[in-house]
């Protein structure tokens, strides 16, 4: 395998986390645009970890997913009560203001002699870990994606428990779930904080596979993409969000025909697919089509 | 098991060699076709050039990261020692984040921002500029 | 410090003309689709580049360019309405967003592939500098955005008061069934409405291009960003917030930048909707579009 579709299959994982850390969420019944705001956390705490005080990455990893719980919990909280557009909104402004203050973040350290850290606007270079410790493209990848395969058996666990169904109860009638003696807000808040972790994850990978980050790294598109691939994909299964990644960047790859006109060419497909399949690929009628075709 | 060991060895043993950073300049020329680069790569560590690396050459556009894949490129040896060409297919003009990996005796990452136009690229030194617009 | 404070409080109200504007646009849609529309500033950027393209071609009068920057906005949110919203019109709202954000790229890949260059010369909406007054400096472009607004949200109150469309759209939005039994043609008014919308964005795109005097790709994510900021710092889903929202939000940032700088100017806008809607939801609340 050459080391592009190493890069590649990489990037898919990577962002595979922030879908998923999306779709829980909408599962959980809030559409959130603001994801990329852990995910940077996530990349930041990550990052200053390994390249500032030499912390090993699972450690920092570990410090990263903490950091991006508690971010998302700090943001949660507030916006409890909040639904729908309000509650979109809101998390957009909250990691648009985690943006900018990744901007203004101005932390180095001297290591042999050259300053080493975050540096507002002009970003943090030289998240040098996976260099320093020998580890080669390939066994990166198998990194990520052992990491995303776990946290996918952890969803398909929860799927199918009560914790699952009470999660997509929660989605679509929170006051029914209420009713039934399910502390709503406690719930949510520990979805949010879930999310977030993941999110992060996914960004302390990003960092330590690109060595360079910055913020604009961590802007709306990224929300966005992230949430539309969960859409796209469907929100019937933990793979509806893996399958909208996957469609993305398999169109980008696979379309060198399309040199240039990709985007064109996917926005159309997609708004086109989204007329017959409005909730997505995967949705929760097809889960169930095939979930008894197959069990 | 023993290929890690083996890799962890060679990483203590490069380790103090690491510890100076490596450094690198772009220099492009819009070539007959639209958003194709020719571009030469100058590597230097310590104030020394750098030859001998295996040098490929990709690049990423900072926001957005991950969604316009640039197919990354081998570079050749160049005329002096230290340099390397390349001819960079970018999908469109603006800011990039040029993304040059080292393999073989170094191994090591480079990203490089440059802002590439119709007359080539320019090194970005990003002020508080807003991003407004 | 008082000159700093008047000036300052001038130039947001000019740009919060715009975003009022913008906001205006974005609750229109909402008012009456219920909708997001995540292609609405990069519709209104559509308009912009096809105007900037005229400008190179032919050089023509700034006024005209604003005739361009609607029709192009117009066109190019009917595409989006016949594509996102009216398959979705009885279904789900999520999908008509998410396939808004599809067109969205789809513009953004367009505009750079017929004007690739990162930033674009427009023509300035008057030639020669502001007007001194007193200590203050006046554009003569504020004054336009200002009485644009003004004008807009005027000519909006008559349409939707005293018109028979006014009348269809208001009975869209409080009974759409009915309204469809009474013979009103909905999909029509809901067309025509994203039409509206389209078109007071493009002209909101038409003054922030000809007093920057610049197009750049971003302004599509700029515009729906700042629409949607305003409509939701003034209290979504009415057409004075909609205006209210724009005008503070204008406001605060003139003044924020100025004293704290850019980067503060955007964290502090932010923070402003953050705060108003985890501590003061309740007058949020949609209200009808009056």
């Amino acid at each position: 395998m050459d080391d592009y579709t190493v890069g590649v299959l990489t990037n898919i994982g990577l962002i595979s986390f922030i879908a998923l850390s999306a779709y829980l969420l909408i599962i959980a019944g809030e559409m959130s645009f603001g994801q990329q705001g852990f995910f940077g956390v996530g990349a930041y705490t990550a990052g200053v970890a390994t390249a500032m005080y030499g912390i090993p990455l699972p450690v920092a990893a570990g410090l990263a997913m903490g950091a991006g719980a508690a971010a998302a919990f700090l943001v949660g909280l507030p916006t409890l009560r909040l639904r729908g557009l309000y509650f979109a909104m809101a998390t957009l402004a909250a990691a648009e203001m985690l943006r900018i203050l990744f901007e203004l973040l101005h932390f180095q350290r001297d290591i042999d002699g050259e300053p080493v850290g975050p540096d507002g606007t002009q970003g943090f270079r030289g998240i040098r870990w996976v260099f320093e410790n020998g580890v080669e493209p390939a066994g990166y990848l198998a990194l990520v994606w052992g990491m995303l395969a776990a946290v996918i058996v952890l969803f398909l666990l929860v799927e199918r428990s009560r914790l699952g169904a009470t999660l997509r109860m929660l989605g679509e009638d929170p006051e029914l779930a209420r009713m039934l003696g399910v502390h709503v807000e406690r719930f949510k808040l520990g979805v949010a904080a879930v999310a977030g972790a993941l999110a992060a994850l996914g960004g302390a990978l990003y960092a330590h596979h690109n060595t360079y980050i910055e913020p604009r790294n961590f802007d709306i598109m990224l929300g966005v993409h992230s949430l539309a691939y969960a859409l796209i994909g469907g929100l019937g299964t933990v793979f509806g969000p893996l399958l909208g990644v996957l469609v993305d960047i398999g169109v980008l790859e696979g379309s060198r025909v399309f040199q240039g006109y990709r985007m064109i060419v996917f926005g159309g497909l997609v708004a086109i697919l989204l007329i017959f399949r409005p909730r997505g690929l995967l949705d929760e009628r097809v889960v169930n089509w095939l979930k008894r075709r197959f069990a | 098991m023993a290929k890690a060991a083996f890799c962890l060895v060679l990483a203590l043993l490069s380790f103090p060699a690491f510890a100076q950073r490596l450094q690198g300049e772009l220099d492009c020329k819009p070539t007959k076709t639209d958003f194709i680069y020719d571009c030469k790569v100058k590597l230097s560590r310590n104030g020394q050039p750098l030859s001998g690396a295996q040098v490929t050459v990709g690049a990423d556009m900072p926001s957005m990261p991950m969604a316009h894949n640039v197919k990354p490129v081998k570079a050749k040896a160049g005329k002096a020692p230290g340099e390397y060409e390349a001819m960079l297919d970018l999908e469109m003009l603006g800011e990039w984040a040029v993304k040059l990996r080292l393999a073989g005796p170094v191994k090591d990452q480079l990203i490089l921002l440059y802002e590439f136009d119709e007359k080539g690229a320019r090194p970005v030194r990003r002020g508080d500029k807003p991003p407004r617009k | 410090m008082i000159p700093d404070l008047l000036q300052n409080s001038f130039d947001g109200l000019a740009i919060g003309s715009a975003y009022a504007l913008l906001a205006v646009g974005f609750t229109l849609v909402f008012g009456v689709l219920r909708r997001v529309n995540l292609s609405y500033g990069p519709a209104i950027m559509v308009g912009c580049y096809a105007a900037t393209w005229v400008s190179l071609a032919f050089h023509s009068n700034i006024f005209f360019l604003l005739g361009i920057t609607v029709l192009g906005s117009v066109i190019a949110g009917a595409y989006v309405e016949k594509l996102c919203f009216a398959p979705h019109r009885q279904g789900s709202a999520i999908a008509a967003m998410v396939a808004s954000f599809a067109l969205w790229m789809q513009f953004e890949e367009a505009v750079t592939l017929v004007m690739p260059k990162h930033l674009y010369d427009f023509p300035p909406m008057f030639e020669g500098g502001p007007l001194a007054v007193g200590p203050l400096l006046l554009r003569a472009e504020a004054l336009v955005m200002l009485a644009s607004a003004i004008a807009i949200c005027a000519a909006l109150q008559f349409l939707l008061g005293r018109t028979r469309f006014g009348l269809a759209v208001r009975a869209v939005i409080d009974a759409p069934v009915a309204a469809q039994l009474a013979g009103i043609d909905v999909p029509r008014v809901l067309l025509l409405v994203f039409l509206l919308a389209s078109a007071i964005g493009g002209l909101a795109g038409w003054l922030i291009a000809a007093t920057y005097t610049q197009v750049t790709p971003m302004l599509g994510m700029w515009s729906t960003l700042k629409g949607l900021l305003a409509m939701m710092i003034g209290g979504l889903g009415s057409l004075r917030g909609a205006v209210v929202g724009g005008v503070a939000l204008g406001l605060v940032e003139a003044h924020s930048q100025w004293f704290l700088g850019p980067q503060a100017r955007d964290l502090i806008a932010y923070l402003l909707l953050f705060v108003l809607l985890a501590w003061r939801p309740r007058w949020m609340t949609i209200q009808s579009a009056s």
